[in-house]
């Protein structure tokens, strides 16, 4: 599992786990993060139960276990979250945050030690250690319970699955041009994300947002001047096409 | 490659839970068989007499198929959490061999883990015992089922008028029998496979 630092100021760190070589075929690779501040440790949309040794050995490398704290999931699909029964096991003092309404469906991915937190449908903020970050609604994008994470002090954006796209796990981590990417995201965003309306106000809330790094759950990271022009063609993007044909 | 134990459970559970639906059924005969003896009066006074144990029979199959049911749906959920926790011991396995940094940090979960692996097996075996010794009694009502058809035969002859009427119930419970036999059987196999598989 390839491990790269996004952030650094102190002890304050933003790392990125991903490109996964051992990954199984067929299994879509998933970008996990964690945000570190002091003694406190947040580990954002885990991942699925295939990666999950992998990824607490990449995690370690970096904190003892102790430290990891806090989960989040920004939703409940199986590659946001299903290695939670193993978690369950090697952090019994960690609290999850997810959106509220999943409780009682990721809870059937086995949850016996781990503390759910529910957060609310406008959001809400977490301390980790020293630093604040913020669970920005971002529902129906895709799915109907969704946050995204912003660290105002990093000024990065865990986006989810907005900004994803469908590639091989030696891709480059970061867009270099809009232009050949976005064949990459197109058809993506068009079947997954359902609604505009959802859509348009998530870009509301964004561009108030600074944004350096926008780090989606799926393919490669945003930086300015790309974030903006994301969000432009974002805009302009109709979304929900299957009920269209 | 052995069949998950939490499977081989819920197999044995199905199993005892048709089994205990032909119970019923057995029941229901007993019923028919006491109103037809009664009909016939004195030619049928054995086989009325019958009737009640048949009665009883049913009663004590349906009872003990629901318990080594709930034994067997136990002995499941028991084996899922098994599977969870040593799927977690062995993940936990493969990252001490990566010597990350922080791997100390890691061994009061993984001993935890391994404490709750080690309880839910000794659980799993006393369960897998239980089950063994439920299905064994299950098999002395069979062979009293058995005993207890031969007896409605012998008294179905002699009943004069009612005769085909009781020998289609001492038929049926010939039948019903069988088929009790039957799922008990399977439940054995199946479990007898597992312990086969278990070391």
């Amino acid at each position: 599992m390839l491990a790269t630092t996004l952030y650094e100021e102190g002890d304050h760190r933003w790392i990125m786990f991903a490109r996964d070589p051992q990954k199984a075929e067929g299994i879509i690779d998933t970008n996990q993060y964690m945000v570190q501040s002091g003694d406190q440790a947040i580990l954002l949309d885990p991942g699925g139960i295939e990666l999950f040794a992998p990824m607490l050995s990449a995690v370690l490398k970096f904190v003892p276990a102790e430290h990891i704290t806090h989960l989040f999931a920004s939703h409940q699909d199986p590659d946001i979250i299903s290695s939670l029964g193993l978690w369950d096991q090697a952090l019994p003092n960690a609290k999850l945050y997810s959106p509220w309404l999943w409780e009682s469906f990721i809870r059937h991915f086995g949850m016996e030690k781990i503390e759910f937190c529910a957060i609310p449908d406008e959001g809400m903020t977490l301390n980790i250690g020293r630093i604040q970050l913020q669970f920005i609604p971002a529902h129906y994008l895709h799915s109907s319970g969704n946050f995204h994470v912003y660290d105002p002090k990093a000024k990065i954006l865990m986006s989810g699955d907005v900004g994803a796209a469908m590639e091989s796990t030696d891709a480059p981590l970061w867009v270099d041009t809009m232009s050949t990417h976005i064949p990459k995201m197109r058809k993506f965003h068009q079947r997954w994300m359902p609604s505009n309306e959802a859509k348009l106000d998530w870009i509301r809330r964004a561009r108030q947002l600074d944004i350096q790094i926008m780090a989606p759950q799926h393919g490669r990271l945003f930086q300015p001047p790309h974030v903006q022009e994301f969000l432009n063609w974002f805009e302009d993007l109709p979304v929900g096409i299957a009920i269209k044909g | 490659m052995a069949t998950p134990i939490f499977v081989t459970a819920a197999s044995i559970a199905a199993e005892l839970h048709q089994a205990m639906l032909e119970a019923k059924g057995l029941a229901l005969t007993a019923k028919n068989a006491r109103a037809l003896a009664v009909r016939a009066g004195s030619k049928t006074v054995g086989f009325k007499a019958i009737t009640h144990f048949i009665d009883e029979l049913a009663s004590d199959i349906i009872r003990q198929s629901q318990y080594i049911n709930g034994v067997s749906e136990h002995l499941s959920h028991n084996a899922v959490a098994l599977w969870r926790a040593s799927t977690a011991a062995e993940k936990f396995d493969w990252i001490e061999t990566q010597h990350s940094d922080n791997i100390a940090s890691l061994h009061h979960a993984m001993q935890s883990c391994y404490q709750q692996r080690e309880a839910l097996s000794h659980t799993l075996s006393r369960g897998l015992r239980e089950l063994e010794q439920q299905l064994e009694e299950g098999d002395k009502h069979i062979r009293t089922a058995n005993l207890i058809a031969t007896s409605s035969k012998v008294e179905a002859a002699s009943a004069g008028d009612f005769r085909n009427q009781l020998e289609v119930i001492a038929q049926n419970i010939t039948d019903t029998a069988d088929k009790i036999r039957a799922h008990l059987s399977q439940a054995r196999r199946l479990l007898g496979q597992r312990q086969k598989h278990t070391p």
